[in-house]
């Protein structure tokens, strides 16, 4: 009974949202975590800030359109820089790891993924994408990554200066 | 090409979704559910879903479960994921008054604004019934909250599984049972909307899921 679960598990989860169990985001959503990241920048507290930004990146890398998830890991990379408390810093690292896999870069994504499992070695969630990845790795081959990373520090230049100035705003 | 499309291995598909304070055990029934597990988990960052398959009442049933984060501060990104559900199930913690109370100060109202579902059926699942000796919200009060609201009632335990699957079942059986929501949820309608290609699709005017 229960492996015939997963088995179905596996050609449903293809069928339902495009292969894998890691949420979709909707545009509309994108656009309200936007105009709260846009409106906290008018002097709101810097945790608030944070906190808009932290969703609007959660939007940006589980959107369905590729520009959108490339700004999200560019986001995400820059605000790694900055003061975070280690469970910040693990749900940016986890999150960039999801940015990652959806853009096609498995290898970085896994890394990433292992990197939190090594704060949190029973975290479900990253447990969850790294059998994703894997998965995605045995049936496609890794191929693509060059691609996928000059895209990604393109972007990052460009959208790491926006937070830069949004950030400075205050 | 087109072979696994035309003959659904489902004939309805419903949307479910789990909400309640950080801690309830939200994850923990779910994982309880769909992978008869429990352990110590970390709180959700933001949602996450899983896609269970059961046969009830004869019919073969695909339940997209999503599991929403109840720390606060993913609050507006959770409230998206609303729309278009057929169930709703609010978790309390009986071992936490505050769980309790937040299901009429918070939880009710999130349902009231997001949900766009007028006839999407409600429970009300009090958890960790296990640890009866840390209880502080009587079976009595769960029973009349849940009658004043409106909605299905049962207490369970993700941790030894006590009534996890019947609570699903119960909320799916109630659903089969409304009309509305089963034309929502037959496999030739949602067809299309589950057929979603990653790059685009325009939720503004979707109106479901
Ligand atoms: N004893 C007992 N503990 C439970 C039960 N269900 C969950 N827990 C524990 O409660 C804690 C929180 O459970 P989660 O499932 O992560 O709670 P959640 O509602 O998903 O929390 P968020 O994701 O933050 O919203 C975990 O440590 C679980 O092990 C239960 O039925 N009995
Ligand atoms: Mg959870």
């Amino acid at each position: 009974m229960d492996s015939k679960i997963g088995n179905f598990f596996e050609s449903v989860g293809h069928f339902f949202s495009g292969g894998d169990q890691i949420p979709w985001c909707d545009s509309d959503i994108v656009t309200g975590c936007e105009r709260e990241v846009a409106e906290a920048g008018k002097g709101s507290s810097d945790e608030l800030k944070s906190e808009c930004i932290m969703r609007l990146s959660w939007a940006l890398v589980h959107s369905k359109r590729p520009e959108d998830v490339q700004r999200g890991i560019a986001m995400l990379e820059a605000s790694l820089g900055g003061s975070n408390s280690p469970m910040q810093m693990r749900e940016k690292i986890y999150l960039l790891a999801v940015g990652y896999y959806r853009s096609g870069d498995y290898a970085r994504s896994r890394q990433l993924v292992e990197r939190c499992l090594e704060i949190e070695p029973q975290w479900r969630q990253a447990l969850t994408l790294r059998k994703t990845i894997e998965d995605k790795i045995t049936k496609d081959g890794v191929i693509g990554i060059g691609i996928a990373a000059t895209a990604v520090t393109a972007v990052g230049l460009l959208a790491g200066g926006i937070v830069a100035a949004l950030s400075r705003k205050k | 090409m087109e072979a696994s499309s035309s003959t659904p291995e489902f004939d309805y598909l419903f949307k479910l979704l789990l909400i309640g304070d950080s801690g309830v055990g939200k994850s923990s029934l779910l994982l309880s559910f769909t992978s008869d597990a429990f352990e110590d988990l970390s709180p959700t960052i933001g949602v996450d879903f899983k896609v269970k398959h059961v046969t009830l009442g004869g019919k073969k049933l695909k339940l997209a479960i999503w599991d929403t984060a109840g720390q606060e501060r993913f609050r507006t990104l959770t409230s998206s994921y609303y729309r278009g559900a057929q169930g709703i199930i609010m978790v309390y913690d009986v071992t936490r008054r505050d769980t309790f109370t937040n299901l009429s100060d918070i939880w009710a109202k999130e349902i009231d604004l997001y949900s766009t579902n007028q006839d999407c059926i409600k429970m009300l699942v009090g958890n960790k019934v296990d640890k009866e000796s840390d209880r502080v919200v009587s079976k009595k009060e769960g029973i009349d909250f849940a009658r004043e609201y409106g909605c299905l009632f049962i207490e369970c335990s993700a941790k030894t599984r006590v009534n996890v699957e019947q609570c699903f079942e119960e909320l799916v059986l109630k659903i089969l049972d409304t009309p509305s929501l089963l034309a929502e949820g037959s496999a030739g309608v949602r067809k299309n909307i589950f057929k979603q290609k990653p790059p685009e699709t325009d939720a503004s005017t979707s109106g479901c899921c």
